[in-house]
């Protein structure tokens, strides 16, 4: 659960593939095609005309042509925009879990750190034998502080059990710190838990 | 309540569904690659200085004589292989991608859960109540099915309907948000397996 800009993502992801499936079938329509090797021979000679046409018109004495330099300018420009599409990727972690003002609390304005949060509810699942590991962490989803609780039980577990163990210790954390945050609880699978006994261990 | 709501459905969306980010991050890596390349050759052009491997006059005068280059089949692999890669992000952009998770009905909070936990889970049950081996119980959870396979014992007569009862009870236990189907397959061990 993070920020990433998904449309962000899809859209390049689509313009990109469109591109590559008209160049892609452009190169096998003009071999197969005369008329279309006719057009393509008309359609470049003319670009390239008018590109060397462009460029000794533009030509700044001493220096290049202007046309080379807004070529270059678009580059930059482009990749510019590529490297924000990879800074939109990720992000919305955030520190603080729960937070009252002194309107809603006589201490005034408290905040619960992701840190103690994360420490109580860990050190309370640590001591169940079913589940192997977990992370907790705190979002910004639209503004809202909600909390992540992440756990990977032994394989052969039931979930239902699980979360309503989780459940059970948001809750008390909720009644500690007075102040419900919205929790989203997610049961994981992987390689821990493969390569884990699968059985809860009987001591 | 309704903004925790919506916050609540907008997690479980993007929880359930691929962020296509591992696509996206090659894509825009070779495009900055590429485009720092063609900068390179522009600016060594202009310099007048040797190409690292074409000037841009060449590479156009490449792309003018494309339709008569050979070998011929080479080029249009080529193209062919262009238009996949094309149509393959087109199907990463506009298929849903949807993550191999559950979402769990729960009041108050929202639970997602994987595939794989819910399969073992099942498959863990119907070993306990059938008795047989937990190894002999495959369980296969996709986006709207459960597909359970035992192999019970040689000889050992088996009947699929009450442990076909026991996965859907356990799944309405669960209590998915999404409906699913649940198949049971018997599979038994042929005779040459048992040599």
């Amino acid at each position: 659960m993070n920020q990433t800009n998904r449309a962000l993502n899809r859209t390049l992801l689509l313009v990109v593939g469109l591109v590559l499936l008209i160049l892609g079938a452009a190169v096998v329509t003009v071999f197969v095609w005369p008329v279309a090797a006719e057009y393509w021979t008309k359609w470049t000679r003319a670009a390239q005309n008018w590109m060397e046409q462009a460029i000794a018109a533009t030509m700044i004495p001493g220096m290049a042509s202007g046309v080379v330099i807004g070529v270059l300018a678009l580059i930059v420009l482009l990749v510019g925009l590529l490297i924000f599409v990879l800074t939109r990727i990720g992000g919305g972690r955030s520190r603080t879990v729960l937070r009252s003002t002194a309107a809603d609390n006589p201490l005034g304005l408290v905040r619960v750190n992701d840190a103690f949060a994360s420490d109580a509810l860990k050190q309370a699942l640590g001591q169940r034998g079913e589940i192997l590991f977990s992370t907790v962490t705190t979002h910004e989803v639209r503004k809202e502080p909600v909390m992540q609780v992440s756990v990977t039980p032994r394989q052969n577990t039931s979930p239902r059990g699980v979360v309503e163990d989780v459940d059970h210790l948001v809750t008390n954390l909720a009644t500690l710190t007075g102040k419900t945050v919205p929790t989203y609880i997610s049961v994981r699978s992987g390689l821990r838990a493969k390569f884990a006994d699968d059985q809860r261990r009987v001591n | 309540m309704t903004t925790t709501d919506s916050t609540f459905r907008r997690i479980v969306r993007r929880e359930t569904h691929s962020p296509r980010t591992v696509a996206t991050v090659i894509v825009v890596a070779i495009l900055i690659l590429a485009l720092s390349y063609a900068a390179v050759e522009i600016v060594l052009a202009l310099a007048s200085q040797p190409p690292l491997l074409v000037t841009p006059a060449e590479a156009w005068a490449w792309v003018i004589a494309l339709p008569t280059l050979q070998p011929s089949s080479a080029v249009i692999a080529g193209g062919v292989v262009l238009a996949l890669f094309g149509v393959l992000l087109m199907v990463l952009a506009l298929k849903p991608g949807r993550l191999p998770r559950h979402e769990m009905a729960w009041n108050g909070r929202v639970v997602v859960v994987d595939n794989g936990v819910i399969a073992s889970a099942l498959a863990e049950r119907v070993s306990d109540e059938t008795g047989v081996a937990r190894e002999d119980i495959t369980v296969g959870v996709g986006h709207r099915t459960v597909d359970v396979t035992v192999t019970p014992g040689p000889g050992v007569p088996f009947d699929s309907a009450p442990v076909k009862q026991l996965v859907e009870e356990e799944i309405r236990i669960f209590e998915l948000t999404q409906p699913m189907n649940t198949r049971v397959h018997v599979s038994r061990a042929r005779e040459s397996d048992l040599d």
